[in-house]
């Protein structure tokens, strides 16, 4: 673990290099990736490993913190437009991106839930730094502004909570807060408590009502920071639920309602998607949809939703990656992200339409995809906590298919070729970049136990 | 004394400015609409006042429009209207009070009397339009748009030897579907007593959706419509192109097949002010009228190499063109189109008053230089009056009250539109060289083009006959009925 926190500070030194800056920047961060594969956990139960005194894995983590040290280096390769600033600029978009990965690093591993709150509020301003500086559009600054007070309200009550278990139970280990029990004093205090612990992680995820800033901050932000975001930093909050969820284990009411919420929210964002005219716009919702139904997973809290929500939110992570950066492709050549003008690419990139392809595949669920199986393994959770939600879930997923398929449909195979897509062909870097993202989902397919055990 | 002057004046100016605040109480004390434009426009809230009412372009947009003529402002509507697809558009005009532009100055007239089946269609679908404009253009919380359509027809007379071109030109015509006549000399004795018939065997008159209106109401109609909608208008003028060709690959330039080169951005300059502002934009239409061939040229558009296509300059050029406006009391009133005499002068009523419009335009070897708009009297006295007096007898006691110049967007090759993209620029459209009839097709020219943008292809009308590949291997789509 140490070892990786060390590389990872590295890259931050690394980029004082004058002439090699990217490249000497994209080797570290691979390196930093392979070793991050040796945390894998496939041994079939939930156990902390790399155990030091501050840090450790376990096989919630693990899986988290191999896709922020897989991205890193994915996301470096898909921003290419950053090149044409001034050394110091670019140097400043390098130093923000490395230490948004290493702050996700100290908060996937910490064991203790300050230090995870402390390095969970850390990735904000690097993330609103580049967003308000890097974005494109004069709106990245009102983008900038919900990002941040969306996100900052959230994780207020947060820190309180926080204070209030250190001070109940004087102890803010992570491998403890199962055995801990709170107390509340009347029967609401502790829903409360959950609440606002919980919050900060709904609006981080985003669950429908909390998710303005999502739609935003995405389509503002510069392909590799809409790619961090859209792949870890939303993850952070699922992860942040299955962590707390273990001080709570009788918070039945609001659970309840809160399920239904994200139930309801993830069928209104994936109708939502299909009217969409930003195709950036439109993976954003898409995001907010998906991550709706991890969050009422997670909050549903058997054994089977909890590993369908660490599946989702793994292969969420690499297909909404992909997903923005094969949009950041288009864009890099029509300059407009409207779905109506980048249109009918089929004819003219040949091999770009079967990344769209897949992509789009794994975004609407398509097996044996890991899409698939989160889905799967939550939407059976909750139908067998509540019947009753069956009928939102089935149509969500039918208008995520949908969408999915509006969005391959839109891009790709609409029939008339517009003239002005006469453009340079696609670069290897590219091909690679979305190569990348979409083998490890394949190779998830065979080696499912690496995300997805969490049974205590 | 002076001080209580001052006061009155200071005061006067200030109910001026307040009369908006006037109007507003008038009305009953709300302005209904202004909290739905103030949602719709959400970044009101939270970007700061001097950002929000920036008169610079934004840095991108989806569709940048050169000029915001009747043309300009058409597509600006157009694409907006299509509002399940969300384009961006921005229209940079650089003359915020249309001084010259040619739509303001035109005569105002639809006709469906050509002999290109695709202006005739072009012009029954903007009649249509303009029929049913309150519909299509009205803004919500104002009066519904009034063009003042007078639909009384064209009249186009031909002398014996013409005959058989008004002949070929009306089955033309009556195939697209226009409602025209052909009527012998009696026919015109009897319909129009007032006119001279002796050396016209044939007379065409047009029915049904022809006649003229009011060009700046359009420009004006269209123009709100698009800013409601959400279009953005910029004063500024465009002073340089970015292209970008990284990757452009040799092609055989006789295809007409893309080659990889894209224009980027447009470098707009704001008015009187050294700022230059990059704009990149997917797609760029130019819609400058007469002064097409001019920006043409700062995009290389006729200096360019022949390989690449670039070597054929967009032939559009100002031509002067002068309108005189008279008063004649004995004259033929409310029975009067607009007739063409077969000399080319051309004359309509103008309003209720006994005033009527009337120009001519002048021989290939006569034409006006285009420095100014300044009107040469002469021309009507000796070019004009002449013919009028010779066709209309009670016109020979008529006095000029005033005339004006205005330019065509004359297209030197075939006095047609050039519309569509430009073969060497894939993103660059391109709506000009209407040589005079603009202001019938803008409405559909707007559609056209916004089709041509969201879907790729000509779907109402298909006018890929008057692409610019014909100006570059220089096949002219001739009109036989230029005025």
């Amino acid at each position: 673990m140490l070892t990786l926190l060390s590389v990872s500070i590295s890259t931050i030194v690394l980029i004082n290099v004058k002439k090699w800056n990217w490249n000497a920047l994209f080797v570290a961060l691979a390196m930093m990736t392979f070793l991050s594969i040796t945390t894998v956990n496939n041994s079939g139960s939930a156990s902390w490993s790399f155990l030091s005194h501050s840090l450790a894995v376990d096989s919630l983590s693990a899986p988290l913190i191999i896709l922020s040290c897989w991205l890193a280096p994915l996301c470096f390769l898909a921003q290419n437009v950053v090149k044409g600033n001034s050394g110091s600029l670019q140097n400043g978009f390098l130093a923000l991106t490395c230490s948004i990965i290493f702050f996700l690093l100290l908060t996937f591993s910490s064991l203790n839930i300050l230090s995870f709150f402390i390095c969970f509020e850390a990735t904000l301003i690097p993330t609103l730094v580049l967003i308000t500086r890097w974005g494109a559009n004069v709106e990245r600054l009102q983008a900038g502004t919900y990002f941040l007070f969306y996100t900052l309200f959230g994780s207020l009550p947060l820190l309180v909570s926080i204070v209030l278990i250190s001070q109940t139970t004087s102890t803010l280990m992570i491998p403890i807060s199962e055995i801990v029990t709170l107390q509340g004093n009347t029967f609401f205090s502790i829903n409360i408590w959950w609440i606002i612990t919980i919050v900060a992680f709904l609006v981080k995820m985003p669950v429908y009502g909390f998710h303005l800033w999502l739609p935003k901050a995405h389509v503002e932000a510069p392909v590799a920071g809409s790619m961090i975001l859209a792949a870890i930093l939303l993850k952070l909050g699922g992860y942040g639920i299955i962590r707390m969820n273990a001080y709570f284990p009788d918070v039945t009411t609001l659970s309840a309602i809160l399920t239904v919420i994200c139930c309801w929210g993830a069928l209104i964002t994936s109708i939502l998607c299909t009217r969409q005219t930003d195709l950036k716009a439109l993976i954003a919702y898409s995001s907010v949809g998906h991550m709706s139904l991890v969050a009422a997973g997670t909050i549903v809290f058997s054994d089977w939703t909890i590993s369908g929500a660490i599946m989702l939110m793994i292969a969420h992570g690499l297909v909404s990656s992909a997903l923005f950066a094969l949009a950041n492709i288009l864009y890099e050549r029509t300059h407009t992200r409207n779905i109506f003008i980048t249109r009918g690419f089929k004819m003219i990139t040949v091999l770009l339409p079967f990344w769209w392809l897949i992509s789009c595949a794994a975004n609407l669920g398509l097996p044996p995809l890991p899409n698939l199986i989160g889905e799967l393994y939550i939407i059976t959770g909750i139908i067998s906590w509540s019947i009753f939600l069956a009928p939102i879930l089935g149509v969500a997923t039918v208008f995520g298919a949908i969408y999915s398929l509006l969005i391959y449909q839109n891009t790709n195979t609409q029939s008339i070729v517009l003239s002005s897509m006469s453009f340079n062909e696609i670069s290897p870097r590219e091909h690679i970049l979305i190569l990348f993202h979409l083998l490890p989902l394949l190779s998830i397919i065979v080696a499912p136990n690496s995300c997805m055990v969490w049974s205590n | 004394m002076l001080k209580l002057g001052r006061c009155v004046h200071l005061l006067a100016r200030c109910t001026n400015q307040t009369s908006s605040f006037a109007r507003t109480l008038a009305s009953g004390g709300t302005d209904i609409t202004k909290p739905f434009r103030q949602i719709r426009d959400g970044l009101s809230w939270t970007i700061p006042k001097d950002l929000q009412n920036s008169d610079r372009p934004p840095g991108e947009v989806d569709v940048l429009i050169i000029g915001g003529g009747a043309m300009g402002s058409s597509i600006a509507y157009f694409l907006k209207a299509a509002r399940k697809a969300g384009v961006s558009v921005a229209v940079v005009e650089r003359d915020s009070g249309y001084s010259m532009s040619s739509t303001v100055l035109s005569v105002g007239s639809i006709r469906q009397q050509f002999s290109t089946p695709e202006n005739i269609y072009m012009s029954m679908y903007s009649a249509q339009f303009i029929k049913n404009v309150q519909e299509h253009l009205q803004v919500e919380g104002s009066d519904p748009p009034d063009l003042q359509f007078n639909d009384q027809g064209y009249l186009f007379l031909a002398t014996k030897d013409k005959e058989h071109i008004l002949h070929e030109n009306h089955i033309i015509q009556k195939n697209c579907g226009a409602k025209v006549e052909l009527m012998t000399q009696n026919q015109l004795k009897k319909r129009f007593p007032w006119m001279n018939t002796d050396n016209v065997t044939l007379g065409s008159y047009g029915l049904e959706n022809e006649g003229w209106l009011d060009p700046w109401s359009l420009l004006k109609s269209f123009k709100e419509k698009a800013i409601d909608l959400g279009a953005k208008y910029y004063n500024a003028e465009v002073t340089g192109f970015n292209v970008v060709d990284d990757d452009a690959k040799p092609i055989d330039p006789t295809q007409f097949a893309p080659n990889g080169r894209r224009l980027n951005s447009v470098m707009v300059s704001m008015i009187n002010s050294p700022e230059v502002v990059e704009v990149k934009s997917s797609y760029v239409v130019l819609t400058a009228g007469a002064w097409s061939g001019q920006l043409g040229k700062l995009l290389g558009i006729g200096t360019g190499p022949k390989e690449e296509n670039l070597h054929m300059p967009i032939p559009v050029e100002p031509r002067k063109r002068y309108v005189y406006f008279f008063h004649c009391p004995e004259g033929p009133g409310l029975e009067c189109p607009l007739l063409i005499d077969p000399s080319g002068s051309y004359v309509r009523r103008e309003g209720f008053g006994g005033n009527y419009l009337c120009g001519k335009s002048p021989n290939e070897c006569d034409e006006p230089s285009c420095e100014d708009l300044n009107v040469n009297y002469d021309f009507f006295d000796t070019e004009i009056w002449p013919n009028l007096a010779h066709r209309i007898p009670v016109m020979e006691k008529l006095k000029v009250k005033s005339a004006w110049a205005g330019y065509y967007d004359y297209n030197c090759l075939d006095q047609n539109a050039i519309i569509g993209s430009h073969p060497a620029y894939g993103n660059f459209l391109m709506a000009t060289g209407f040589s005079g009839h603009g202001i019938q097709q803008s409405p559909a020219v707007g559609k056209l083009v916004s089709e041509k943008i969201l879907a790729g292809e000509f779907q109402t009308i298909d006018v890929s006959k008057f692409g610019f590949e014909r100006c570059i291997t220089e096949t002219p789509v001739l009109e036989r009925c230029v005025i």
